[in-house]
């Protein structure tokens, strides 16, 4: 009996309750397009300039052509590793059998990120960042290939071999650095806005094409801070590591290379 | 009874509708209502006014100033830029990942960074001075070290600007 007497009840206030909705979505588009009138009519006084602004932009620096969409992301997680393992020999004679370089200014590749291994070798690839020894060889590999590769050294292991003659874990210079080095690795320093090294680089976080550092060498990362401290080294996305790299003073720069490459960073697991 | 309740929620839903409008208050939706130019956060630096060499204060043909900038973890880019006191600036920001949020000390100014969307907000800086600008959003592990700087310079020493140029202070 009740059931009866609820059921056009019920339909009622359905229909009154669709009715509610249908003008608060009237009155919230409403006020929305009175945003988008406004919007337009604000940069109607930046518009001119904008319009203007055609023909006086400065002339657009592209940085990458690498952007982290979706796509990029299926191209590189699809690389085939025993591909890459039979692409890599013509890269053993300067990074190392096993993925770790002979001379420290060379960078080793071993337990490389993926996403930052693809993306140097599109940069180099495409002259967006300039160096006479790989960007011939990059020209020569397709998006494929890259992912290939960045496969294989991904998977590589970092473990020590003494039949390797590597030149990774290095002693510092000046162990007195260390303590610099490590409270700019793990805190950074907020008063000047340069984030710890360890929040996009690994182990605290990662940031899509930041490679991990633990296992790279010393004069290498130092000789990359100062190209990115002076613009010779240009293709990091929105001036991400050029904007950290020129608050950093040239001490900080060995400190941090140093004590990464002597295999005291953050992430080791084995050395 | 109905009727009443019917007009009052109607009326109610109006009332803070319009008044998220009065008070400016930025609602998500707005921007796909309004938006039109939507910049992708993957791809600003491919494609429209966010790339790199267009960041900064730019100078209008009518003089007036516009800031463009990124936020992204963890580090505004550009990371210090100068203004002159006494003139509205229009700040537009947008974000490369996540939420971000900028307050310039010392002033009652601050900014929400939303990616996918653009913050424009037009600030008045009376007196010159120097302002830190730290990020007041948990962005991640390195948001504690996120900050930027604000230089507000007395207007005779900001020289007006080409076209084409766009000033930062950034160490070089």
């Amino acid at each position: 009996m009740s059931y009866v007497s609820q059921a056009p009840r019920l339909g009622i206030l359905v229909r009154w309750l669709g009715t509610l909705v249908v003008l608060c979505v009237i009155i919230v588009l409403l006020a929305g397009r009175d945003s988008s009138a406004q919007s337009p009519a604000q940069p109607a006084s930046a518009k001119p300039p904008s319009a203007k602004a055609a023909n006086s932009d400065p002339p657009v620096r592209i940085p990458s052509n690498v952007a982290w969409t979706e796509d990029t992301l299926k191209i590189v997680s699809s690389g085939d590793a025993f591909r890459g393992l039979l692409l890599a020999r013509r890269c053993n004679h300067c990074h190392g059998e096993e993925g770790f370089s002979s001379a420290s200014p060379v960078p080793n590749l071993a337990a490389l990120d993926r996403l930052s291994f693809w993306k140097q070798m599109q940069d180099f690839r495409f002259g967006k960042r300039t160096s006479p020894a790989m960007q011939p060889i990059a020209e020569g590999l397709s998006a494929r290939d890259a992912a290939d590769l960045a496969a294989y050294f991904a998977m590589l292991p970092t473990a020590s071999d003494s039949q390797d003659n590597r030149a990774f874990p290095q002693a510092m210079h000046e162990p007195t650095r260390a303590s610099m080095a490590i409270r700019l690795i793990v805190f950074g320093d907020g008063q000047r806005g340069i984030p710890p090294c360890q929040s996009c680089h690994g182990p605290v976080s990662y940031v899509q094409g930041a490679p991990p550092l633990a296992v790279q060498n010393g004069a290498y990362l130092e000789q990359q801070l100062e190209h990115f401290s002076d613009g010779d080294r240009a293709n990091d996305i929105n001036v991400r590591m050029r904007s950290i790299a020129r608050q950093l003073t040239a001490e900080e720069k060995t400190a941090v290379s140093e004590y990464y490459g002597a295999g005291l960073g953050p992430g080791v697991n084995s050395r | 009874m109905k009727k009443i309740g019917f007009v009052a929620a109607l009326t109610l839903f109006a009332v803070v509708i319009l008044s998220t409008r009065y008070y400016m208050v930025d609602l998500p939706i707005y921007h796909f209502l309004g938006g039109g130019e939507a910049p992708e956060p993957a791809a600003l630096h491919l494609r429209g006014e966010f790339v790199e060499s267009n960041l900064g204060a730019a100078q209008g043909p009518s003089g007036s100033l516009t800031v463009r900038m990124i936020a992204q973890q963890f580090v505004f880019v550009p990371q210090c830029i100068v203004v002159p006191a006494g003139v509205p600036i229009t700040f537009r920001m947008t974000s490369a990942d996540v939420v971000h949020m900028l307050s310039f000390l010392g002033t009652d100014y601050g900014l929400k960074v939303v990616p996918g969307a653009v913050t424009e907000a037009t600030f008045t800086f009376a007196k010159p001075g120097s302002f830190k600008i730290p990020c007041h959003e948990f962005c991640g592990a390195g948001h504690y070290a996120m900050r930027g700087q604000l230089n507000v310079v007395p207007r005779d020493q900001f020289a007006s600007l080409l076209p084409d140029e766009r000033r930062t202070c950034e160490l070089r």
